[in-house]
């Protein structure tokens, strides 16, 4: 039986008849490992979208929800001085003020939604172009960390970024959390802040309650 | 011999598994880049419109309350009590998290609150898109 044994263990064909025999289970065993890889990617791929998809949606869903705080909070408060002056004054119109700032607020608020539309349309960039952007634009990091600009993606302060956003799953792709961008809606036209500041002006001009002046100086951004 | 082909058969089961794992591996990550894509791009619009709803309210009934509170009629103090109980429903509302348990029916009676207040203002509650737009699709997928 020795013979048996050597055939085993050397894997050449020594007998040339069964060269073909051998080459063909070769060509199957080829085709069923690709197989193995294909599906296995197919099921990955299902797996990484059902683990992910949630997250991805409650981390823009927060992103989103803080863009839009100010600029609706601004238009309930036109709004609401809109309907008071219809009501107190009903003999005159409503001040030209009122219904101009009250249009450049609603205005403001589209650029608002366009921009996060545009925004998030585009793909999460991949950690190597990540890296290379954060390089090539010096990215400013949050004040609280890394205010300095000389921090590298994989210092200690930012990991600790990435384990309050992603949950641990995730962790063995931190640079999720830096593709993130820090604040890349840029919104043409007016900012909030000089809106606010025109609503302040109103309240002065139609002397309406101070009280108004500190809900609004809270819509400021620090 | 038996012990041999054994490890033959446990060689061709790990090769097969081995394959399926680095075909899975690569797959997940795609997933997961793309699950974060689709994922975040619907979670935005999703945030971006009910924040913008809710803090719409809040900045309406903060506005009427300043502009009542030094009234002391009888309707003046209605119309105070329904401002205070919008406020406060806004106020205790985490609208800024999604996976909150009851956002949507928590959402509704705000906008019920919202009407209520509008009526009492005699305000016609259609000036604004957001109570005619009523619920706005669900939180998670």
């Amino acid at each position: 039986m020795s013979w048996v044994k050597s055939v085993q263990y050397s894997g050449e064909d020594v007998f040339d008849e069964d060269a073909d025999d051998i080459n063909l289970q070769d060509k199957e065993w080829k085709f069923n490992m690709q197989k193995r890889v294909k599906d296995g990617y197919v099921d990955g791929i299902d797996h990484g979208k059902e683990a992910s998809l949630q997250l991805g949606f409650n981390m823009g869903y927060r992103e989103g929800a803080a863009r839009t705080t100010a600029v609706g909070r601004l238009k309930g408060i036109i709004s609401a001085i809109q309907c008071w002056c219809q009501l107190q004054r009903p003999d005159n119109p409503t001040p030209a003020s009122v219904a101009d700032l009250l249009q450049r607020v609603i205005k403001h608020e589209h650029s608002i939604m366009e921009a996060i539309r545009t925004t998030f349309e585009n793909p999460i960039p991949t950690a190597s172009n990540v890296s290379e952007t954060m390089e090539d634009l010096s990215v400013r990091e949050e004040e609280n960390c890394c205010g300095d600009g000389g921090c590298s993606k994989d210092s200690a302060c930012c990991k600790k970024d990435c384990d309050k956003e992603i949950s641990p799953m995730l962790m063995q792709k931190p640079n999720l959390s830096t593709a993130l961008p820090i604040d890349p809606v840029t919104i043409p036209g007016e900012n909030v802040d000089q809106l606010v500041q025109c609503c302040m002006d109103l309240v002065y001009e139609l002397g309406l309650p101070q009280e108004l002046i500190q809900h609004l100086h809270q819509l400021k951004s620090a | 011999m038996t012990r041999n082909s054994e490890d033959l058969f446990d060689c061709i089961l790990m090769a097969d598994d081995r394959f399926h794992v680095e075909g899975y591996r690569e797959g997940f990550d795609e997933g997961t880049r793309q699950g974060m894509t689709d994922g975040r791009k619907h979670g935005a619009l999703h945030g971006a419109k009910l924040s913008m709803e809710v803090s719409f309210y809040y900045g309406f009934g903060i506005t009427w309350k300043c502009l009542l509170q030094n009234n002391t009629d009888a309707k003046a103090r209605k119309r105070l009590k329904a401002l205070e109980s919008l406020i406060g429903l806004i106020q205790k509302f985490p609208h800024e998290d999604p996976q909150f348990e009851t956002l949507q029916e928590d959402m509704e009676k705000v906008r019920a609150k919202f009407r209520q207040v509008c009526s009492l203002l005699n305000v016609p509650t259609d000036f604004s898109d957001y109570v005619k737009s009523g619920g706005s699709g669900g939180m998670s997928f």
